[in-house]
């Protein structure tokens, strides 16, 4: 639909929630409060890898206000393990610890102050191990264990086809490849080969993890910060052995998600305390748990890429390894997909990836914005400015030469490429004024990268409910947290229906009153709750034009909605009236029901790519050459989105996406020491702040309405945090001679590649 | 252990209060008084979302014994709008799109109505060096620099003094 | 979440020193919390009694006194970093302060914590030791004063005997013809490297010069053997003396490996930053009238 016959959808609305945002009034799950409340802490392992000899809880028992002290036989579960990809997680420790601060025991006092004191009280035996703190370590001919067998939790189709490799700690393998390598090389005039490396990450959103759970007559009810309620719910009943109807998974808005509230995680241990001491628990973790709770994965790239003289892609081998910790959470997707992603979004007839998803003795590691691409595009596209500067050839026009058009295919029986990219890239490029001259000292990089969006195999249901008032319910699963949801929803709502926007309310998921949603996650939620939604905005209206039909003797065909009501002739009839009118009184209302079922298709991941998310990015730098200190001037970044329900909200998104790139390109990193993590909380882990903000940070939406969303949106959210790291590595480069290749590019780092370079011992990099 | 009698005036309203030593500002405000709209999230001082006014000046309720606002007025964000008037800084939070999640929201809008209140026109520069202490996830901070911006310029039109 | 504790809030300097002989290691002093109540929230350390100074009255003010700043102990970071007196004549110092952290700790906590607290990541005991800032330090029945350098011990670890408090900061003015600077290099919350100068000039030659180091080793303090390779140098020659007395401070800083950089890494640092804040306080001073 052409933009200008929008009249909600493309606009800059203010967020349904910003009122209450703003005025404090806004509930997250830390905010809840039930009667009998009691609290939960939880003893967490010091050390990395043990045997548990013996769990001491009986002083812990006996302190004041104390209702009961768990360890993992005490709970009263008829499954230990849970996990989305295999069930190898215990909700406690279960004989072996096997990462620096997995819970072992748990406290449950009538105050939180009680539970910390008896916390202190709890003492544990152990017996330590050799612990694997790296993949490479784990990887290693010699290396012990992790998980001798591991049981695969079927809850994910595309998780149905997991390919561990036996006696190995490497939980999934992804491989693929295509063409013939042997010539490809041999006809290649340069072939670059280098190895990158991405550190793990906290998420740190700023509301730590919190859950409530209730134990009752009729089930279990749980608040959570989840993103998942649904796949929580399914691992709860499987838990606790419960039908799913008698689950009921709640989430109000949450304080930030970024891939950290994906999946189960501290549900099962608040639901198995509540179902011990009968009474609702609550368990709030610190930021600190948090961050030994799940982080980012650490990957290593090792790439290579064989080019024409000319810069033509010839072929390109990525052997990509993932340190997925302990547990691996939903790490054999994130593998496949940081794998599927490698080679960039550009037409290289041969390739050969390799993707290691690997068990370690460090805390779990799950999704997190962008899913594997940060990652391989840091390698990725580093390498192709490398091939710039060997070649000779402008950054951006070696791009353009490569990279996918519009209808092509990245890999047999996939989705084509549905946008344009070359002209984000383009529109990138003139945003940071790519061929304007350049101040001494200073440098330019610029970056592309796509994903796979919109998750793969997944659906979504949405009911919408236009009650006699004619105002209007929507009914979806898709979390809150700050993306901006449910106010898309409500315009997209608003839109199809012809009603009001102010009309729409959008509730909180709860599995027990909304449809079954696959999870926020993936950008998928704009996109396929969004056709869900529009779908059963469709259904109700179509039901009201047929009830107004009758009632103003004309033809359902002939009648539109608009503002709320259906005029025919001279005659009008709210939507409130046509309501009324049918059920005879002021009640009754029209429910229209709209869901996406994911098609069937083959192509690499074993099903079809919903949309592609692009992303783009250029940076302008300077360096302090005496400390190394890289000062970013520009950062541009571009998204594809197809149609912007809310425009302003997709910058907002993207701008974000782009902080959170920025952080680990230049100090944002996790320190793990021999396992131990030594930054946990924001004093030693450095989060962007407000000093971190360029003077220049520019966001360009593209928008061709050509996605499978509404209106032809598709998703954003993430792309904004694919390219940052190798943009500005790249004007490092261009600024210096120096080409980092570890992130992030610390003053230290920079400053010793300058030093080492002039003292000869790098290789010149720039000709 | 004894606890400690006080008067505090929290968004205008006196309380008469007694609380042991160690319980924090944050515990007063969130636990005793309900004020929920104080968030608590880093509890090390560092993130800012805590932020509230003690006597007009910007602290961390987290960290901040609350004791130490016997006998003084502390202002939180349910404190600032006035029934169903926004203050000007809410309104350009709004209007900006300067909040996401909004976890960040209550304490960043605090400290910028302190910045506000002492520096009535900051530059860009200014703003940023003043609320380096509050952490945002979602937005980049882009778009919370041009409400606080664009919330000073119409402060600094609308009125003069400390008032708001 | 905070154990309990009990709280006095004595009304005199020998009141807080009696209570803190009482108690003994059980005891500690809390003034603004922005250190201590930390620590205690995440379990490093408990005190069963907290002796509260801001009760105590004239523990906190600026002052000037014939050209001495004279600051209370209790003062927070704010006061002298807003402060008319501070800014106009120690410039450098509210400078400093206003950099300190972020806002909200700057308005809670006081110099005397941080001073005492004695965290080696940390700015105003680098800079005040280059005016040859003097503590003050009192107890029941008496009271000295000793250089401020003398006050750091190591790493959270001062002077003080168990019943002293720390009750002002003296800081004498730079002889005309002086700035002094202070810069430092932060990379994580807390500052990773600090170097703080105060240079006199004479008819062009340096007549003195002062370094003092911090963040990087065990505590601040003063390089004595980094300043005397500026001493009664031309101004104008000062390039090759900077860089020599930017490696002695270096090396003489004691740098550990941290989070915040290798040891290698900080005695670099040490010497940019000296020759940038020595560039800075040149520039005060020919910046300013001709006292």
């Amino acid at each position: 639909m052409a933009a200008d016959r929008l009249t909600v959808v493309g606009r800059a609305v203010p967020r349904l929630d910003a009122r209450d945002k703003v005025t404090g009034a806004a509930r997250y799950v830390s905010d809840l409060a039930l009667p009998g409340l009691a609290h939960a802490r939880v003893w967490r392992s010091p050390v990395p890898h043990a045997r548990i000899i013996e769990t001491l809880t009986e002083r812990a028992a006996a302190a004041p206000g104390v209702l009961a002290v768990c360890a993992a036989a005490d709970l009263p579960v008829k499954r230990l393990y849970f996990g989305p990809a295999y069930r190898d997680q215990p909700i406690l420790a279960h004989e072996v610890i096997r990462y620096a601060g997995e819970p072992v025991v748990a406290v449950v006092a009538d105050t939180e102050r009680h539970a910390q004191a008896a916390l202190a009280l709890v003492d544990v035996r152990y017996e330590e191990l050799p612990a694997a703190t790296s993949a490479e370590q784990a990887l290693a001919g010699n290396a012990s264990l992790i998980h001798p067998e591991i049981e695969r939790a079927g809850h994910f189709r595309d998780l149905s086809g997991l390919r561990p490799i036996p006696g190995t700690n490497v939980c999934q393998h992804y491989a693929y490849q295509r063409g013939d390598l042997a010539h490809a090389l041999e006809d290649a005039d340069l072939v670059v080969e280098g190895v990158y490396r991405y550190p793990a990450l906290s998420h740190h959103a700023l509301e730590p993890h919190c859950v409530v759970a209730r134990v009752d007559g009729d089930g279990l009810t749980v608040w959570a910060t989840t993103q998942h309620p649904f796949p929580v719910r399914r691992e709860l009943a499987d838990v606790f052995d419960l039908p799913l109807a008698a689950v009921q998974v709640v989430v109000p808005l949450i304080g930030g998600a970024f891939g950290g509230k994906c999946y189960t995680k501290t549900e099962p241990l608040a639901a198995a305390l509540a179902a011990r001491v009968r009474r609702p628990v609550r368990l709030a973790l610190s930021m600190e748990e948090n961050a030994r709770t799940i982080t980012r994965h650490a990957v290593s790239v090792v790439i290579k890429t064989a080019v024409t003289r000319d810069g033509t892609l010839l072929a390109r081998e990525c052997d990509v390894v993932l340190d997925t910790g302990a547990y691996a959470d939903i790490g054999p997707r994130v593998a496949t997909k940081a794998g599927y992603r490698a080679p960039g979004p550009y037409r290289i007839p041969t390739l050969r990836i390799d993707a290691k998803c690997v068990y370690t003795n460090n805390v779990p590691a799950g999704a997190y914005r962008g899913y594997g691409v940060p990652q391989v595009t840091w390698a990725g596209e580093s390498q192709m400015d490398v091939i710039a500067e060997r070649l000779g050839l402008d950054p951006l026009a070696l791009r353009l030469k490569n990279l996918l058009k519009r209808g092509e295919e990245y890999v047999a029986g996939d989705t084509p490429i549905d946008g344009d990219l070359a002209e984000g890239l383009e529109q990138t490029a003139r945003a940071v004024g790519w061929t304007a001259p350049l101040a001494r000292g200073r440098g330019r990089g610029l970056a592309c990268a796509m994903k796979d969006g919109g998750g793969t195999h997944s659906t979504s249901t949405a009911i919408v409910r236009i009650n006699a008032d004619g105002s209007v319910d929507v009914l979806a699963g898709s979390v809150e947290a700050g993306q901006g949801i449910r106010t898309a929803l409500a315009q997209i709502t608003a839109e199809t229906l012809g009603v009001p926007f102010a009309s729409v309310v959008v509730a909180a998921p709860d599995t027990s009153v909304t449809p079954y949603d696959w999870g926020t996650s993936a950008s998928r939620s704009t996109t396929i709750m969004g056709l869900a939604v529009q779908e059963a905005a469709r259904d109700a209206r179509e039901q009201v034009l047929i009830l107004a039909a009758t009632l103003l003797d004309a033809e359902a065909s002939m009648l539109t909605i608009r503002d709320g009501a259906i005029a025919h002739g001279d005659r009008a009839m709210t939507v409130a009236e046509v309501i009324s009118g049918h059920y005879g009184l002021v009640g009754g209302e029209v429910t229209g029901v709209g869901s996406f079922v994911p098609g069937k298709s083959s192509g690499s991941l074993g099903g079809a790519t919903v949309f592609w998310e692009s992303g783009m990015g250029a940076a302008e730098v300077d360096v302090d050459r005496e400390t190394g200190a890289i000062e970013l001037l520009k950062y541009i970044s571009a998204a594809d989105v197809g149609q912007a329900i809310n425009p302003r909200e997709c910058a907002a998104q993207d701008e974000g996406a782009a902080m959170q790139g920025i952080g680990p390109a230049l100090f944002e990193a996790r320190v793990n020491d021999a396992g131990q993590l030594v930054n946990p909380g924001l004093i030693d882990y450095r989060v962007p702040a407000f000093t971190d903000l360029p003077p220049t940070l520019e966001t360009v939406l593209i928008e061709n309405a050509d996605g499978p969303g509404p209106f032809g949106a598709k998703g954003v959210g993430e792309s904004g945090t694919f390219c940052v790291a190798p943009a500005i590595g790249s004007a490092l480069t261009q600024a210096t001679g120096v080409r980092l290749t570890e992130l992030p590019m610390t003053p230290e780092r920079v400053w010793r590649a300058l030093r080492d370079a002039e003292r000869g011992s790098l290789p010149p990099t720039l000709k | 252990m004894k606890e400690i009698a006080m008067t505090v005036i929290v968004n205008g309203d006196k309380h008469d209060l007694t609380v042991p030593p160690h319980e924090t500002l944050i515990e007063c405000l969130r636990d005793r008084l309900g004020l929920l709209g104080v968030k608590k999230s880093c509890d090390v001082q560092v993130c800012g979302t805590c932020t509230v006014l003690l006597d007009d000046r910007p602290v961390s309720a987290c960290t901040v014994l609350a004791f130490e606002a016997r006998g003084r007025s502390v202002r939180t964000i349910e404190g600032l709008a006035r029934g169903d008037d926004l203050h000007p800084v809410q309104e350009a939070f709004v209007e900006h799109g300067a909040l996401q999640c909004g976890f960040c929201t209550p304490g960043m809008i605090m400290a910028t109505v302190a910045l506000i209140n002492e520096n009535p026109r900051p530059t860009a520069d200014e703003v940023k060096h003043y609320m380096r202490g509050n952490i945002c996830r979602c937005t980049g901070y882009k778009r919370i620099l041009e409400a606080i911006l664009d919330a000073s310029r119409r402060m600094s039109g609308a009125s003069a003094g400390n008032g708001r | 979440m905070l154990r309990p504790f009990e709280l006095s809030e004595p009304t005199s300097v020998a009141e807080a020193s009696e209570l803190l002989a009482r108690h003994g290691d059980a005891a500690r002093i809390y003034a603004g919390g922005t250190e201590l109540i930390l620590v205690m929230k995440e379990g490093l350390v408990h005190y069963e009694h907290l002796v509260n100074v801001k009760t105590i009255p004239g523990l906190a003010g600026v002052r000037l006194d014939a050209g001495t700043l004279r600051l209370g102990a209790a003062t927070s970071h704010r006061a002298r970093e807003r402060d008319p007196l501070v800014r106009q004549h120690f410039p450098a110092v509210a400078r400093m302060e206003a950099d300190v952290a972020n806002v909200r700790v700057r308005e809670v906590g006081t110099l005397g914590g941080n001073l005492c607290f004695a965290e080696p990541h940390a700015d105003p005991g680098t800079l005040l030791q280059v005016f040859d800032a003097t503590a003050r330090i009192e107890k029941k029945g008496s009271a000295r004063t000793i250089p401020l350098e003398g006050l750091f011990v190591g790493p959270f670890e001062t002077c003080l005997e168990g019943d002293e408090l720390l009750t002002e900061i003296v800081v004498p003015p730079l002889p005309s013809r002086s700035a002094a600077a202070y810069l430092k290099f932060g990379f994580l919350e807390r500052p990773s490297v600090g170097v703080a100068v105060a240079v006199t000039l004479d008819d062009g030659h340096v007549a003195d010069a002062r370094i003092a180091v911090g963040c990087v080793g065990p505590v601040p303090r003063r390089m004595r053997e980094a300043e005397a390779e500026l001493r009664g140098k031309p101004r104008t020659e000062t390039g090759a003396a900077l860089a020599t007395a930017g490696r002695i401070a270096g090396r003489a800083a004691d740098a550990i490996t941290d989070l915040h950089g290798s040891a290698e890494y900080k005695e670099h640092l040490v010497g940019v930053l000296l020759r940038r804040a020595w560039d800075q306080a040149l520039a005060a001073i020919d910046g300013s009238p001709r006292r």
